[in-house]
């Protein structure tokens, strides 16, 4: 009777956990694809064959798989492959990988702020481009801002979570000890852990939703893709941003959305010469 | 003795003379056949034997004239030349044999060597291979010549201009060698009008004109006396066919006629007129092939055969010293479309403007000489440097290939010895390298090969359920544990009051026990009884555990709740003797005393310790 009992159990064990196994196994399956495929591509432009690694590079993030360093890697690619691609203009650039090269840092950068080598290639692509300085920021927040970025929010997430832990330790040894000293150490030790725990909460909510941003784009075009005052290719030319200029995205209206730039200006630009950073 | 060797140099100063007079008599006599290496059957030619010096009585012997006829000679012409030049006196004398043949047959013919001698000393010509050509029948335009005009006279293909090229196919930048001549078949007074082709495509040098600028040859089978004219190098700019405009000018030609008039007393019936003929070369075409792909990365455009020299600085200067790298380029080819070598310095390296020299020498076979780079530099900063070999590249259009020449790679050890101080302060603030790493050029940090945590999407933590769930797991874990622990203190502290309450009356009932074991005399269980509960009520009543209890520590706490020093010992001495007694079997003190002195000790301490 018992026996029976606990065969029935293990059968129905084994059942209900087969589906999760399957799913794993294809999951090893479709891990392995990416790893031959990430192999292929740090090869291919390690011998130079820059868009090909771009190509492999995309087919990767296309499979839905994402990484600071995949789009760091991605936006290498398109740089060196952009950099000897010469137009009939006699500039690099020609296919516009500098867009894409910038949006990708960009990428990179959204999902680890604080990953440096994505930071100082993205300043360097930069420097191709006729992006405008923007507004000088107040000290303090900056400050903010160059702390919030040292890290992730999940990240910032969980060190708020551990310090939170901490303190409610803390609190218990100051509310249960008979002894002076650790009550002491108990009270002051989780008021650190307090503030600790309220600040980083604030960092990571901020990060989040630096994260969840979507109204930042990167212009993705040829060469200079035009800015009109209204969505109306009749009206004035405002600007001409060049391939790998970032931009914020308002309105979309039609085929046009309307950009605000670094420095403030706004205008209008057809949104298939815009990429958002996701 | 003295004289001995007076006459003995006279002698030998004299001998050493007529040794340098011979010597130059040797060295000047030249002997040479002069005749056209062409003419048409049914001319005559000229052939001349000519000698600068006076040749000895009877001693020309003239050559055998197989297959011609000897129709006049030899005559014999003599010339004398005196010269003064800087107050010394030459005279050079010359004497020509001329003999005048006609040839028999059509054929290559030699004309054998002559024989001459010179002051006791033989000399001889070279044979001459003279080629008859057979123009055919002359009769007809000799006839014509003799009625019509003047201008009839001077056939149409008698005065012909010609570009006249080295060779029809050549590589881009390889020189070719361009003559005008002008063929004619009649004596020419002048030429005007001349109009040379500009060369388009082409890079010309004319070449210095030559001294003997006519001979003969031959053209469609007739014979012409040529004349150049002019002569260049050319040398093309690009690749493909490249047409050559044609050169034109205007010969005059002279025409004597037999006079219409008939009969002139004076001039024997005879007129000279001048004709006008205007000729112009026919347009032609040189093939120019570009150069063959895969020209090497120093190749700069520089095409023939060239050899490399460096001279390299001496491989230990010291610091701000000045040296210089020189590489001489010497050659056949297009030598002034070179461009300077390019040589890689150091950059703590100060390198001034590269000085060119060249000495070029242009000639019928191209362009030759040799062009001398320096590279002038000043040291700023000590160390060992590598100046990688300087690589120079040209295309040989003989090996059709591309040949590129190098030095050996240089290694420069620049010590920081004191000659550094003889450089003035001015310099020295001048440069300042090797104090910080200069960026040189910027790039992009290479890619990340570890493919990092690839995920199918990027999770957010902040703010997910996961995190609300952790929060509140935590509070309540706080919550919960603080409540537990919380209850268990205060049912320990429950507990320890009960004690202490009741630490009297646990005493008194195992005194009591105590009593009736004394009433039964049982000493030991008596003893037993009473150290229970003497230990016994310390423990509770202080709430410290049997084990932790000695005498010491008993003294110590009753002192501490305020029993008098007397009675804490008195406590102490009750155990004591209650030890000793249980297991002694003497009755040194009753049971009763001790049982008295325990119950008074006992009230006095509750009495004090009152909590």
């Amino acid at each position: 009777m018992k026996q029976i009992r606990m065969l029935l159990s293990t059968a129905m064990t084994l059942a209900m956990m087969l589906p999760t196994a399957l799913r794993a196994q294809d999951n090893a399956t479709h891990e392995n694809a990416v790893d031959a495929l990430w192999r292929h591509a740090t090869e291919a432009y390690a011998d130079k064959r820059f868009t090909e690694a771009a190509e492999t590079f995309t087919r990767i993030s296309d499979m839905g798989y994402g990484s600071a360093e995949l789009y760091y890697n991605l936006g290498n690619a398109y740089f060196k492959a952009g950099q000897s691609d010469i137009g009939a203009n006699g500039r690099p650039f020609a296919s516009g990988e500098l867009g894409r090269a910038v949006l990708n840092y960009r990428r990179a950068l959204k999902i680890d702020p604080s990953m440096s080598d994505a930071q100082y290639n993205l300043d360097l692509a930069v420097d191709y481009t006729n992006d405008t300085e923007g507004i000088p920021e107040f000290v303090m927040s900056r400050v903010w801002r160059s702390l919030r970025d040292m890290l992730s929010s999940n990240a910032w997430a969980a060190i708020s979570i551990a310090a939170l832990a901490v303190m409610l330790a803390l609190a218990t040894m100051y509310l249960l000890s008979r002894n002076i000293a650790m009550r002491k150490a108990g009270f002051y030790g989780a008021l650190l852990l307090a503030l600790l725990f309220i600040v980083t909460t604030l960092l990571a909510a901020s990060q989040r939703s630096v994260e969840l941003r979507d109204d930042m784009a990167v212009v993705v075009c040829r060469d200079t893709a035009p800015v009109h005052s209204s969505p109306d290719s009749e009206t004035k030319v405002i600007r001409e941003p060049s391939q790998g200029v970032t931009v914020t995205v308002g309105r979309t209206l039609g085929v046009w959305s309307e950009i605000t730039f670094a420095d403030g200006e706004k205008g209008w630009i057809r949104t298939a010469d815009i990429e958002i950073i996701r | 003795m003295k004289g001995h060797f007076l006459r003995r140099v006279v002698a030998l100063t004299t001998v050493l003379l007529c040794m340098i007079g011979t010597a130059a008599a040797d060295g000047d006599v030249s002997f040479k056949v002069d005749a056209p290496t062409i003419t048409p059957l049914g001319s005559y030619l000229r052939v001349a034997f000519e000698v600068d010096a006076r040749p000895d009585d009877d001693s020309f012997e003239a050559p055998d004239f197989a297959g011609f006829d000897i129709l006049a000679g030899p005559t014999v012409a003599t010339g004398r030349q005196t010269y003064w030049i800087n107050g010394k006196q030459t005279v050079t004398e010359s004497y020509t044999y001329t003999y005048v043949l006609m040839p028999q047959a059509k054929g290559t013919y030699t004309i054998g060597a002559a024989r001459i001698s010179v002051d006791g000393r033989s000399y001889t010509t070279k044979p001459l291979p003279v080629e008859v050509i057979d123009e055919g029948d002359q009769s007809e335009s000799r006839s014509n010549r003799n009625n019509s005009s003047p201008e009839a006279h001077v056939a149409k293909d008698d005065i012909q201009l010609r570009i006249k090229l080295s060779s029809t196919s050549v590589y881009k930048g390889e020189a070719v060698r361009a003559s005008i001549v002008l063929y004619t078949r009649t004596s020419i007074a002048t030429i005007n009008n001349v109009k040379l082709p500009t060369f388009e495509g082409f890079w010309s040098q004319e070449l210095p004109a030559g001294e003997d600028s006519s001979s003969r040859e031959e053209l469609d089978g007739k014979v012409y006396t040529t004349y150049l004219l002019k002569e260049y190098l050319l040398y093309p700019q690009q690749s493909g066919a490249l047409r050559i405009d044609p050169a034109e000018l205007t010969a005059v030609a002279q025409v004597v006629t037999q006079s219409s008039r008939g009969f002139d007393p004076f001039f024997g019936g005879q007129e000279v007129h001048n004709v006008n003929r205007k000729v112009s070369t026919p347009a032609i075409t040189l093939n120019v092939k570009p150069l063959p792909e895969g020209a090497p990365r120093s190749f700069n455009g520089a095409v023939g055969q060239f050899t490399m020299q460096g001279s390299m600085p001496p491989s230990k200067i010291s610091v701000n010293s000045a040296a210089s790298i020189s590489l001489t380029i010497s050659g056949r080819g297009n030598l002034k479309f070179i461009d300077a070598p390019s040589v890689a310095m150091p950059e703590s390296f100060e390198i001034y403007d590269t000085k060119t020299s060249d000495s070029i020498k242009v000639s019928a076979v191209g362009t030759s000489g040799t062009i001398k780079y320096e590279y002038p530099f000043v040291a700023r900063s000590s160390g060992e440097f590598r100046i990688a070999p300087v690589e120079f590249s040209f295309f040989d259009p003989a090996k059709e290939q591309y040949v590129t020449l190098s030095t050996e790679p240089i290694t420069l050890t620049v010590t920081n010895d004191g000659s550094a101080a003889g450089i003035t302060a001015d310099s020295r603030t001048l440069t300042s390298y090797g104090e910080k790493m200069k960026q040189l050029d910027r790039d992009i940090r290479f890619i990340h090969t570890e493919s990092g945590k690839l995920r199918r999407e990027h999770r957010l933590f902040m703010f997910s359920p996961t995190y609300f769930l952790l929060v509140v797991i935590i509070i309540a874990a706080f919550v919960v544990i603080y409540a537990v622990m919380r209850q268990r203190i205060r049912e320990n502290r429950n507990i320890v009051q009960r004690r202490i309450k009741h630490a009297n009356k646990v005493a008194v009932q195992r005194l009591r026990m105590a009593e009736r074991y004394m009433k039964q005399q049982q000493r030991h269980p008596f003893y037993e009884e009473m150290l229970k509960a003497m230990w016994g009520y310390i423990s509770d009543k202080f709430n410290i555990p049997v084990a932790n209890l000695t005498k010491e520590t008993i003294r110590e706490e009753l002192y501490r709740r305020g029993v008098a020093a007397a009675d804490a010992e008195l406590f102490c001495e009750i155990i004591s003797r209650c030890d000793e007694a249980q297991y002694a079997p003497s009755t040194s003190n009753s049971m009763e005393e001790v049982y008295a002195d325990a119950m008074e000790i006992i009230s006095k301490i509750e009495s004090i310790v009152k909590r």
